[in-house]
């Protein structure tokens, strides 16, 4: 189990993937299930890309979450995840 | 309301290559001549979709058997399912592959029997571990989810390190580690295949190590021996709740093996919509809620979260469908297990899988 650090760079790991239905939650489809993408879970997996640093990311959630602590931001966006990557959902490069 | 099922598993076809002893395959399998067409397989993955359904795994005997198997897995993609392909791997070509994943497979689960090629051909009854091997290296170069499912028993349980090492050098994404479930062949065999509880106790720390040891790397799932346990299985997550089967020929199951519980018809893809069937057809209907159940089913708190077992299981052992099931230490039948669980090595041949014509 790891945290990531402001250089890690998670991607979804291979067959995992955001199925959008129209009028009904996101879904982040993994083998053998799936996870209900509300809110905040969805705008931390929509930047996913295995471009972004985790400092990046953590940026632009703070941002569009400017009422929020940005430390709390920070925190929350860490322990997803860890516990995405804890599941092999993502992987950290 | 009914909730929808989660998952379809469509056994495309009963022909298999391979003849394990333990296949979940039903003793009396369905012909070639019987199987859905593409386009009836199509309108159920649409029907499936409609209905709920996120995940379509296409299974068997061996999906690649079947030569449209690019078209289904192009039919459920197109019909939004998450696709995972359950096989062999026997039939997969660099060709094969190239189009399955172009048509949008998501995850491939590849079978293993051992981690030693002559133990693992023995399994199955026929020479294809070597294959099998040199296929993992040609799945890893695409972009699907990796699974290697290796069933164990009394005769590779011991070798559980070889087989978490074996998986680490595939680079596999997950690993399924799942004790013999016995039911129809793996039945005929128990005797031979049941682990003692020596073996059991030493594999459960040696799954735990590495489950800690590759986490963020490698899934590991380990699939308990019922009959070594306190409590039964929820089977299927409970009749007819997550899980909607459909077999060669069309009739739709709770699970693989239910078709052995009589006074149960089971109703054809071809004759009604999917949605009747999940809903409305007194099988599946049949074991919903608790009305069925016996005691101690009826009055224990733990039949919300087991079901009281897997009726299958009930059926077979203790010859009742709505009994308690027999892995229960509650059950009345509990004895049939413990009595399984006593005997020695069991008779001297396997009995192996026979592919329909």
């Amino acid at each position: 189990m790891s945290r990531p650090t402001p250089h890690t760079v998670p991607r979804l790991a291979p067959g995992c993937r955001v199925a959008d239905n129209p009028g009904q939650p996101a879904l982040l489809l993994v083998p053998e299930g799936a996870l209900k993408l509300t809110g905040s879970s969805l705008s931390i997996v929509s930047r996913i890309d295995g471009v972004r640093t985790f400092a990046q990311i953590v940026e632009q959630l703070q941002a569009e979450f400017a009422g929020m602590d940005p430390a709390a931001i920070e925190e929350q966006t860490a322990a997803f995840l860890e516990k995405l990557s804890a599941r092999s959902v993502v992987r950290f490069a | 309301m009914i909730p929808g099922p989660q998952s379809l598993i469509a056994e495309v076809t009963h022909r298999c290559p391979l003849h394990c002893v333990y296949c979940s395959n039903p003793l009396e399998m369905e012909s070639r001549q019987a199987e859905l067409s593409t386009q009836v397989w199509s309108r159920v993955f649409e029907e499936a979709a409609e209905l709920g359904v996120l995940h379509l795994h296409l299974t068997g005997g061996e999906p690649l058997a079947r030569h449209d198997l690019t078209g289904l897995a192009a039919a459920g993609h197109g019909a939004g399912l998450y696709l995972n392909l359950i096989t062999s791997g026997l039939g997969l070509t660099p060709q094969r592959i190239d189009e399955l994943v172009g048509a949008g497979l998501d995850h491939l689960q590849l079978s293993l029997q051992d981690s030693e090629a002559g133990a693992a051909d023995e399994i199955a009854g026929t020479r294809a571990h070597a294959r099998k091997i040199a296929l993992a290296g040609l799945i890893r170069r695409y972009p699907l989810a990796f699974t290697l499912n290796v069933v164990v028993h009394r005769r590779n349980l011991d070798r559980l390190p070889d087989i978490l090492a074996l998986a680490e050098e595939l680079q596999v994404d997950r690993l399924e580690i799942a004790n013999v479930q016995y039911y129809g062949w793996a039945l005929q065999n128990r005797d031979r295949l049941m682990p003692t509880r020596e073996q059991l106790e030493r594999s459960l720390p040696i799954v735990r190590e590495a489950q800690e040891r590759l986490a963020g790397r490698m899934r590991i799932e380990f699939v308990a021996p019922d009959y070594y346990a306190r409590y039964p299985k929820a089977c299927m997550g409970g009749w007819g709740r997550n899980v909607i089967l459909v077999n060669p020929r069309g009739e739709a199951l709770p699970c693989h093996a239910a078709k052995v519980i009589p006074g149960l018809c089971f109703t054809n893809v071809e004759e009604r919509p999917l949605r009747w069937i999940w809903e409305e057809s007194p099988a599946f209907n049949r074991f919903r809620g608790e009305e069925w159940m016996q005691e101690p089913c009826r009055s224990c708190d733990r039949r919300h979260l087991d079901f009281g077992g897997c009726r299958c299981q009930a059926l077979l052992l203790a010859g009742d469908a709505t009994a308690t099931d027999p892995a229960c230490s509650l059950a009345p039948g509990r004895g049939l297990v413990d009595a399984a669980l006593g005997r020695a090595e069991g008779p001297a041949e396997w009995v192996y899988r026979i592919d329909p014509i």
